[in-house]
């Protein structure tokens, strides 16, 4: 919890009515975004995060399982997240189980699509070994580190990320296995598969604070809002998923407002982010 | 298995007094009163410290020190195999006992009274050495919170495999069930204040493997001096002076 | 002390769990070469004018460990990553090469280039392992050159064409294996060589060279992959492939995924396998499920569990393969017992073999490359071929031949030529031959290992004496009673008579851990030889001499340290009192079992060592008489003696070995003594303790003697070991050897005891059936027996006089330690009974003989006899091999009887026959006993 005072309150507020927030930043600035890629070398892919104070690692898992018997022909994804201690003291014990359970679902209907997995960021066909036998499961599992608000924007950027610097194992499935039994595989040490990430959207949050809007709030701005609508966009300016928190109501036409104004900012993340990635991915191969 | 081979080489390439490769970052969270990421080789957790605070939970107030508090997490992505564990299980109470004992010895609580002192470290990654990093980590993040200290502990965990004393077992090493034995230490007052030991050692051989345990804690002690110095530093140069 | 270094991490992709490793690069890894001017030259181990240096890759260290073993190859560099790739593939080849690298005679180095920063390398992109690690050994190969600069060749030996060409490119001397040799200009060493697979074309001509051999195709084993599924899915079966001893052209594959033996007939089905190899296994349809009626005598039992002295060359079966064609024709049984053939071959078992050239004519020109064919002295080996530049040497020689391959297009496996051990024929090499086929190591003791020994003369010290832990018991009248001529004594007896009327016995054996301290070069020799070995004309000692026969000794009239058992014990044999303690004592007399024996018996003697004796036997009467109410078994077996010319060192005599009284009461004491150690040691060391165990026989196992016994109308109770041990007490015949005989006959269903370590099995486990003893352990032959030695630190530390090594904290280890005493006891024991056969052989060689002997088993075409006087067991054929069917003699299964179909003559089991004794040789250079009917 945030306490302030009602000298700050009002400061914060009338920054952002005149579109100059308490840390110098315009209404629709991003804080500096920096991202570390394979920070969790046993994990397939990994990522780092920070946005200002906001600290977050992204790791992805993958494991060998059976398809679903309704989806034969795609793999599985899941996404966890966990809320460190040591982001916050009341995260403590079972703290932040709500937080978690609540940005992971968050982070699921913005990247992964409807249940039947049409529309996610990840083609899930991909990820198919032997139709209907085998496919990998992917299991990202995002932990928060340092909160200092728009959590979920930095996730998704982590798991973005994370995803771009995953590498998954090439798989030989041996000939001969027939009827129910899982084929026997044997798996290659040199080749990996590599994800395309280029799909994959980013999540802008629009919060709104008084009559406006801003993007990338920090934890003091965040306990000001009214509520906030969380857009994904993917790189071809689509809506990919959208959640709207917070209590207070909106009009649709506002709601309509914000998201263009998203698809405008996600542009921009998406490019920063881009560079980012490919930044960090040179610096990992350098070392 | 051979852990040590006849050339004298751990499977890592370690010699066996030798530590793995030791790092240590100061303020890696940003919000907390105090926070550090250690590393031992793969091994890598963070440690936050907040407080001294109000005590959260009235009932819980001492009148003549203050209350420390800790607690230990593993990230799912920590460990080889991938694994969601609920919170609090065993082990982690355990571990977390362990470290808040340890760092409550060498707090000046008494400076403190009806204060609260939360300690949070996170696995981010286990390689063998988990309480040894939590603790090293702690130290530091009490140290970058200001809180008063008798003394920095340190800690590093030594085995026995083949026959051989071994300085800082990495995962294989302890998955082999030989005896591991931990120690917290107070360098500058020459005090054990953490003594852990699983599986069996006679007692000779004990002695052996505790010394080597402190000689890590003392090499640990001098890199984290180095470390709280070089942040001193930095923290004067910002301030200007 | 912290050393840091750069490093990188190398990740493997094993199955789905990505796992991450720490690899730390060094600067202080050194070069191993004196002249060196930059490295620390401390532990260096190549020769300081060395001209030249070896780099060799694994496939060099796979296949030509024998040349690499020959004193010729010297001054090599074997780096990390080439003994890591060993490692992998073959561990025995490990094993070997690290035994070079240790030895101090030889110049070996191992070079950690893995963790060297210069000599690392990275895996590149879409890289196979095997090309990492053969540009590692070229980059290693390189850095040796130019660490060395001018000052030495750099060599690197491989016979990879693709890695040799690299090398050649980047500037690196490289040469194959063949040509190194060549240039070395010793003829000799050519042999040890591996023929690579290329030159199979050559190969084929020895088969030329024999028109009447036809070229028998092997079906092509199946890939690992389809193997691991057909096991999967249960086509095929798993199991280790035994050869039937006395039929090398019968295997069994234990399988437990049918539960049952599979019988393998004929080479062809066994397809290349070799006895002991783990092989996948495919079942023939049932209809195909008959077994080959034959003249051979095949033994369903194997040889494993006859305790007696079979030798091999009396019960030979018939080898040559028209036999088996001759009786393939007329009859084909239909069997219920499942057959099949081998598709695959999961690990191989093939290691040194002891045989002998086949005779042929020497080619035209000596000393050029010749073709022969070795057969093994292990019938259950088939033929090998060799290349050799030395056949005129090696004709009549016994030699060592490895196995290198076995091509399905070759009838027989191609090997090598590893060393000459001797003369056929002549004794000393066939002995040797006996030590090699039983991994008998009989080398003389190494200087490190002579140098932990005290000095010599040795006596009792002051300190010995004053020491708190040891008793001085020099005042007590403590005598040794031997088998005559024996130098190692390791126990001794005293027995007093208390004034309560009961008696004080003590059993002192030798203090062999005073000496043999844990760690040391000794103990580690005596680990690995486990016991030693008695042979007809020589031992083999566990522990060198001076400790053997001097100072552990327990010999008369000199002042010895032993490890006392001393009991209280009513004159009814009950124990009241039990203490240990390390002593000093000081043996009145070393009487052999005659001598006590005599002493005993003659009533007018009525000295005091005299009283000792009989007090002692009476006591060892009542025990032994307890021992056998509890259900204790007296087993009998046949065990022979010799007697040796002193000088030619050909056996003499023969005769079978008396057991006195005396024999016993020593036995008994002893027996006592082990329990009693044994209970206290577990009590102490509930898991760690080393105990010996005796499983009881299964009823299958005692199917055999129950058949024979059923035949002479004998009823055996098999229940319990008590039941047995009575019904065996009422098998009383109308001849006195009747009741021996069978108690022969029921030794041999039983397994051996076998040492384990305690917390390895369940209490109800440890049980000792022979001796009906829940709890049994060894203590009282420190000196020729390892476990011994084990079980004093044992008893020592729960005493808590010494501290237990530390070795003892490592339960997997001393598990290793009892399965390899066990291994070793078995092949002492082999060894002996294979120079007991030897001698016998070479003394009916000149001594044909008629004797008696008793039938012990009915077979198809005769039986098996058991010959009392010289304790030999072996096949009598009542058909000649030659004629035609054995049409007209008949079995009588229900009644152990074989029958002429005209009635006029009959055979049953144990019935008494007369038969003569005479050295044959069938075929050259293997001599055997035959034994015919008279």
């Amino acid at each position: 919890m945030v306490g302030l005072s009602l000298g700050e309150k009002n400061f914060i507020q009338g920054g952002i009515a005149q579109d100059l927030r308490s840390d110098g930043r315009k209404r629709l600035t991003y804080r500096p975004v920096s991202v570390e890629t394979g920070v969790i070398p046993q994990a397939n892919g990994s990522a780092r995060v920070r946005m200002g104070a906001t600290d977050v690692i992204s790791s992805v898992k993958a494991e060998l399982g059976k398809p679903s018997s309704l989806q034969p022909d795609k793999g599985k994804v899941s996404i966890y997240v966990d809320c460190s201690p040591t982001a916050a003291p009341m995260f403590e014990g079972r703290g932040g189980d709500e937080l978690s359970t609540d940005l992971s679902v968050a982070l699921q209907c913005c990247l992964l699509g409807g249940k039947s997995g049409a529309g996610a960021g990840i083609d899930l066909s991909s990820l198919i070994v032997v139709e209907g036998k085998m496919c990998w499961g992917l299991y990202i599992d995002c932990l928060v580190v340092s909160s200092d608000g728009n959590l979920l924007d930095a996730l998704g950027a982590a798991i973005k990320a994370a995803l771009s610097n995953t590498g998954i194992p090439r798989v030989l499935v041996a000939a001969g296995a027939s009827g129910d039994e899982q084929p026997e595989v044997d798996i290659s040490d040199e080749e990996f598969l590599q994800f395309d990430t280029s799909d994959v959207p980013v999540i802008v949050t629009l919060t709104k604070v008084g009559r406006h809007y801003i993007v990338d709030a920090t934890s003091e701005e965040e306990s000001q809002m009214s509520s906030a609508v969380s857009i994904s966009v993917n790189r071809k300016g689509h809506i990919c998923g959208l959640t709207k928190r917070g209590g207070a109501g909106l009009d649709p036409s506002i709601v309509l407002d914000m998201i263009s104004v998203a698809k405008h900012v996600s542009e921009q993340l998406m490019n920063k982010l881009d560079s980012e990635i490919a930044a960090a991915e040179a610096v990992e191969d350098d070392s | 298995m051979e852990y040590v081979n006849p050339e004298g080489l751990r499977l890592d390439g370690r010699r066996p007094m030798e530590m793995r490769q030791i790092r240590a970052e100061i303020g890696s969270v940003a919000k907390a009163d105090g926070s550090a990421l250690f590393e031992m080789g793969n091994t890598k957790v963070i440690a936050a410290v907040y407080g001294p605070r109000e005590v959260q939970n009235r009932s819980q107030q001492i009148s003549d020190k203050a209350l420390v508090r800790c607690e230990y997490s593993m990230a799912n992505f920590s460990t080889g195999d991938r694994m969601r564990k609920p919170k609090g299980d065993r082990r982690s109470t355990e571990i977390s006992l362990v470290i808040r004992q340890t760092m409550e010895a060498c707090i000046m609580t008494h400076l403190m009274p009806r204060s609260q002192i939360d300690i949070f470290v996170q696995v981010l990654q286990a390689d063998g050495g988990t309480r040894s990093a939590c603790i090293n980590a702690a130290t530091l993040a009490l140290a970058d919170a200001g809180i008063p200290l008798r003394d920095l502990v340190t800690s590093c965990s030594a085995g026995y495999l083949n026959s051989t004393p071994l300085l800082d077992l990495n995962y294989v090493e302890d998955s082999a069930g030989g005896p591991d034995v931990t120690v917290g230490f107070l360098p500058k007052l020459d005090k054990v204040t953490l003594l852990q030991m699983d599986s069996k050692l006679s007692i000779d051989l004990f002695e052996n493997v505790m010394q080597l345990a402190i000689e890590g804690c003392k090499a640990v002690a001098n890199y984290i001096r180095e470390i709280l110095l070089e942040n001193t530093k930095q923290l004067e140069y910002r301030r200007g002076l | 002390m912290l050393h840091s270094k750069t490093f990188v991490k190398k990740t493997r992709g094993g199955k789905v769990n990505k796992q991450v490793r720490e690899h730390y690069l060094r600067d202080d890894i050194y070069c191993g070469a004196p002249i060196c001017k930059v490295c620390d030259s401390s532990a260096a181990r190549l020769s300081p004018s060395a001209s030249t240096i070896l780099i060799v890759d694994t496939n060099v260290v796979l296949h030509q460990i024998d040349l690499l073993e020959n004193p010729a190859i010297d001054d090599v560099v074997m780096l990390s990553i080439v003994l890591e790739e060993v490692k992998n593939k073959n561990m025995a080849v490990y094993n070997r090469v690290r035994a070079l690298c240790s030895n101090s005679m030889r110049r070996f180095f191992v070079f950690a280039n893995e963790h060297h920063k210069d000599t690392f390398v990275k895996e590149m992109n879409k890289e196979s392992k095997n090309d990492r690690n053969d540009r590692a050994i070229r980059v290693a190969a390189q850095w040796y050159q130019n660490h060395l600069g001018g000052a030495a060749r750099v060599l690197l030996i491989t016979n990879d064409r693709e890695n040799k060409r690299k090398a050649i490119e980047e500037g690196i001397s490289a040469e194959t294996i063949e040509s190194y040799v060549k240039s070395l200009d010793q003829p000799n060493l050519l042999d040890l060589l591996v023929q690579p697979a290329s030159e199979d074309v050559n190969m084929e001509e020895v088969e030329d060279l024999r028109p009447s051999k036809r070229k028998v195709i092997y079906a092509e084993h199946k890939p690992m992959s389809e193997i691991t599924s057909g096991l999967h899915r249960g086509i095929y079966h798993q199991g280790k492939l035994r050869v039937n001893r006395y039929n090398p052209f019968e295997a069994y594959v234990g399988s437990e995924s049918i539960g049952d033996e599979i019988i393998i007939y004929g080479r062809a089905n066994m397809n290349r396998a070799f006895d002991g190899d783990i092989v996948a296994v495919e079942l023939l349809p049932q209809d195909q499920w008959y077994e080959e009626k034959s003249l051979s005598i095949a033994d369903e039992e194997d040889g494993e569990e006859d305790v007696h002295l079979v030798p091999n060359s009396a019960d030979d079966a018939p080898r040559t393969t028209n036999v088996v064609q001759g009786s393939a024709g007329d009859a084909k049984i239909m069997s219920s017992r499942p057959s099949g053939f081998v598709v695959g071959i999961i690990k191989r078992n093939w290691h040194a073999y002891c045989g002998s050239l086949e005779p042929m004519p020497l080619p035209a020109g000596s000393g050029g490359t010749a073709h022969a064919l070795f057969v093994s002295k292990d019938r259950r080996i088939p033929k090998i071929r060799i290349q050799t530049r030395q056949l005129e040497n090696l004709l009549d020689k016994r030699i060592i031949v490895v196995v290198d391959s076995w091509d399905h297009l070759s009838r027989y496996p191609s090997g090598h030529y590893v060393r000459t051990i001797g003369e056929i024929g002549d004794r000393d090499t066939e002995s040797e031959v006996v030590l090699i086929e039983n991994d008998i190591n009989s080398r003389p003791f190494s200087s490190q290992v002579l140098a932990c020994l005290p000095s010599l003369p040795w006596s009792v010290s002051s300190e010995d004496l004053a020491n708190p832990i040891r008793q001085d018991l020099r005042h007590l009248r403590v005598f040794s009673v031997d088998p005559p001529g024996c130098k190692d004594i390791d126990d001794a007896l005293h027995c007093i008579t208390l004034p309560n009327g009961n008696f004080e016995v003590g059993v002192h054996i030798a203090d062999v851990t005073n000496f043999v301290l844990p760690g040391t070069p000794l103990d580690d020799e005596a680990t690995q030889r486990g016991t030693s070995v008695y042979l007809v004309e020589r031992r083999i000692d566990m522990l060198p001499k001076p400790l053997t026969e001097d100072i552990c000794s327990l010999r008369a009239d000199v002042e010895r340290l032993a490890f006392s058992v001393i009991w209280e014990m009513t004159s009814e044999a009950e124990i009241i009192s039990k203490r240990y303690t390390k002593s000093v004592i000081k043996s009145s007399a070393a009487m052999s079992y005659i001598e006590a024996q005599a002493r005993m018996d003659d009533s007018r003697l009525m000295d005091p060592l005299t009283t000792d004796l009989r007090n002692m036997n009476t006591l060892a009467k009542i025990m032994r008489l307890k021992r056998i109410e509890r259900g204790a078994l007296t087993l009998a077996s046949a065990e022979v003696k010799f007697q040796i010319d002193t000088e030619t060192h050909d056996p003499l005599d023969i005769g079978m070995y008396q057991i006195r009284e005396a024999n016993q009461m020593v036995e008994e004491f002893m027996l006592a003594a082990n329990v009693s150690v044994a209970e206290k040691i577990l009590k102490h060391f509930p898991v760690i303790s080393l105990l010996r165990r005796h499983p009881s026989p299964t009823r299958e196992m005692l199917e055999p003697l129950l058949r024979t016994a059923a035949a002479v109308g004998l009823n055996l109770d098999v229940s319990s070991s008590k039941a047995l041990a009575d019904s065996l007490d009422h098998a009383v015949g109308d001849d006195p050897y009747f009741n021996k005989l069978i108690r022969i006959l029921a030794t041999r269903c039983m397994t051996q005891a076998v040492y384990f370590c305690s917390g390895d099995l369940s209490p109800q486990e440890y049980h000792h059936y022979g001796l009906a003893a829940p709890l049994y352990t060894h203590f009282t032959s420190p000196i020729r027996r390892y476990a011994d030695v084990i079980v004093h630190r044992l008893l020592a530390a729960s005493l808590e006089i010494q501290k237990l090594p530390s070795i003892f904290q490592d339960q997997p280890q001393l598990t290793s330690i009892a399965d390899n005493l066990n291994y070793r006891h078995r092949n002492a024991q082999m060894a002996s009974r294979a120079s007991v056969e030897l001698h016998t052989l070479i003394y009916f060689r000149k001594r044909p003989t008629d004797t008696e002997a008793r039938i012990v088993k009915i077979r198809a075409n005769g039986f098996i006899v058991f010959v009392p006087k010289y304790g030999i067991e072996g096949p009598v054929h009542l058909a000649p091999r030659s004629e035609k069917g054995s049409g007209e003699w008949f079995v009588d299964e229900q009644q152990q009887k074989i029958k002429k179909m005209d009635g006029s003559l009959s055979f049953s089991v144990l019935q008494t026959i007369r038969i003569h004794m005479e050295v044959v040789e069938p075929q050259p250079n293997r001599p055997k006993l035959q034994l015919t009917l008279i």
